[in-house]
């Protein structure tokens, strides 16, 4: 099975925000190609043995070969205390992590204040929401503001989707048409297999979605089964570092039946566009 | 500098594959050829598989239908289910008779309301103890307190953990030290930086390399175990050699 690469692709808009330091490029970790995990955190949650000690992650990421983690923190509503704290964990290797803005609907009057706060001046390069941590699908108007803002902006936004009521990757389909200036992912890619398809449908119709592919299923087929209905310029590598080891995640895309060009888009290529690094 | 390709630097021995069919779920290799040409894809020269029939609908069953997947060249090797019951003792007694019983995979009676209890099965465990057969418990069927209530009362029983998940993080450390015949296999083991912190603390001999495929897909965990800082001896005692020595009948308290 190979993968074809020619399936519609909208270029971002180009982000005018750069974050602070250069990123990591002199060794390029993989085949001289920049590896850039677009699905991680910041923070705890020690029962599940989620410890964001940054020796812990770049020892992962430097023993499998990843240059660059994208991070959020989504644990505090308000917003700018998970920014914040992101902010100051990222500042300890600017080269090596880069940020995604979190805020939620649950506190709507902070949403537009805060993003704006986290873009402008923590110089984070895309948006996080989590939809299980609020009551509203995230096809509701509760979140409309927030899509506009990254509209706006021309910013990407990952969304935790699965099969649960609040998260299903078809809403995708329902605002990606209202926004065609933000890009939308699904993290996860939907994780279970009739979440999935639709995840892959809002990608078949839409230009503006994409395809994260983390997830502690790791089911036999499922990357060679985005690429080739997706497009490979379609699928995002993530890991969710630190809750789940970026090795394991980074060998489903390695070892894949997929072609090699796919795997340089999946593992870097399509994040470097979309986030404008 | 890593690659966009891999594959092994050690002889690999698979110790948790499914084939075949569950009631809900077809396989993906429908047969022993289509099995061989995945684990040659990803370099595993030997498996351990279980019938995925054995799983939920019937271990007696499901261990009939394993002999059209083993062949001749000695690549795969049967792991056969038992369930504490008349049927399934007499079979699996049977099957020890004539040789063919290296391992044990145990089917889980929770939903049907029979606890993993020293009352339910101590004769059973206590058989497999004497006749040195190494038993595959699945964790996420498994809860940690029938595990430690049971477990201790045969501590020359060896036992392989399988299917831990972050969410039985917490479990790890206290089974490991607790139960010193015990091995962890690590087909969905994904915490960060576990992997080493567990050889750091118990020894790579205390941890297996396994897929779980069909379930899971058989390269992602190989290519993590390749990409620590595991020496080449460690790698290839998780790899392959723990599994050789359990399958020879050799506890960790012999």
């Amino acid at each position: 099975m190979t993968a074809t690469t020619s399936r519609r692709f909208q270029a971002p808009i180009s982000s005018s925000v750069k974050p602070p330091g250069g990123f990591f490029q002199e060794k390029d970790l993989i085949d001289g190609n920049r590896v850039i995990d677009f699905h991680g955190h910041s923070g705890r949650m020690d029962s599940f043995g989620m410890v964001d000690k940054p020796e812990l992650m770049l020892h992962a990421m430097d023993k499998a070969g990843i240059d660059v983690a994208c991070l959020f923190h989504i644990f505090q509503p308000d917003g700018t205390t998970s920014n914040d704290t992101n902010a100051r964990f990222i500042a300890q290797h600017p080269d090596r992590f880069v940020g995604f803005a979190y805020v939620s609907p649950t506190m709507p009057q902070r949403m537009l204040p805060e993003l704006a706060r986290a873009i402008d001046m923590l110089h984070f390069v895309a948006i996080k929401l989590y939809p299980p941590y609020t009551p509203w699908p995230f096809n509701q108007a509760e979140w409309f503001p927030i899509y506009e803002f990254a509209n706006q902006r021309g910013l990407a936004i990952i969304f935790h989707t699965d099969s649960y009521p609040t998260n299903r990757p078809r809403f995708l389909a329902d605002i990606a048409p209202l926004y065609p200036r933000a890009n939308f992912v699904a993290g996860h890619s939907g994780n279970t297999q009739e979440a999935r398809a639709e995840a892959i449908a809002a990608a078949q119709a839409y230009p503006n979605v994409y395809l994260e592919t983390c997830s502690t299923y790791r089911t036999p087929g499922v990357i060679e089964q985005l690429v080739n209905e997706a497009g490979a310029d379609r699928v995002l590598f993530g890991s969710d570092i630190p809750l789940m080891d970026p090795r394991p995640q980074l060998g489903k895309i390695i070892t894949a039946d997929i072609s090699d060009e796919a795997k340089r888009l999946i593992l870097g290529g399509n994040a470097s566009r979309l986030l404008g690094i | 500098m890593t690659s966009l390709h891999f594959s092994p630097r050690v002889p690999v021995f698979d110790a948790n594959v499914r084939v075949g069919d569950r009631r809900d779920e077809p396989s993906p290799c429908r047969n022993r050829e289509q099995l061989l040409a995945e684990m040659d894809r990803h370099g595993v020269a030997r498996a351990l598989i279980y019938h995925a029939q054995t799983e939920s609908v019937s271990p007696v069953e499901g261990n009939g239908y394993l002999a059209e997947w083993l062949g001749e060249d000695g690549r795969l090797y049967p792991q056969y289910s038992i369930v504490p019951t008349p049927d399934s003792m007499t079979q699996i007694e049977g099957l020890q008779a004539q040789g063919r019983v290296q391992s044990l995979r145990l089917y889980d009676t929770s939903p049907a309301g029979l606890p993993f209890r020293p009352w339910a099965f101590d004769e059973l465990l206590g058989w497999l103890s004497q006749a040195r057969i190494p038993l595959w418990i699945s964790l996420p069927e498994a809860t940690l307190a029938e595990l430690m209530e049971t477990l201790p009362g045969h501590p020359h029983l060896v036992t392989v953990l399988v299917g831990a998940h972050y969410s039985h993080f917490l479990w790890t450390r206290p089974l490991l030290k607790n139960l010193p015949n015990t091995y962890l296999e690590l087909s969905r083991y994904e915490p960060i930086g576990e992997v080493e912190a567990l050889r750091d603390e118990f020894g790579a001999e205390r941890l297996l390399y396994g897929s779980w495929f069909s379930r899971y897909a058989m390269g992602p965990m190989l290519f993590y175990l390749h990409h620590t800082s595991l020496t080449d001896y460690e790698l290839a005692l998780v790899c392959a050699g723990n599994l050789d020595r359990i399958m020879q009948g050799e506890g960790r308290l012999d």
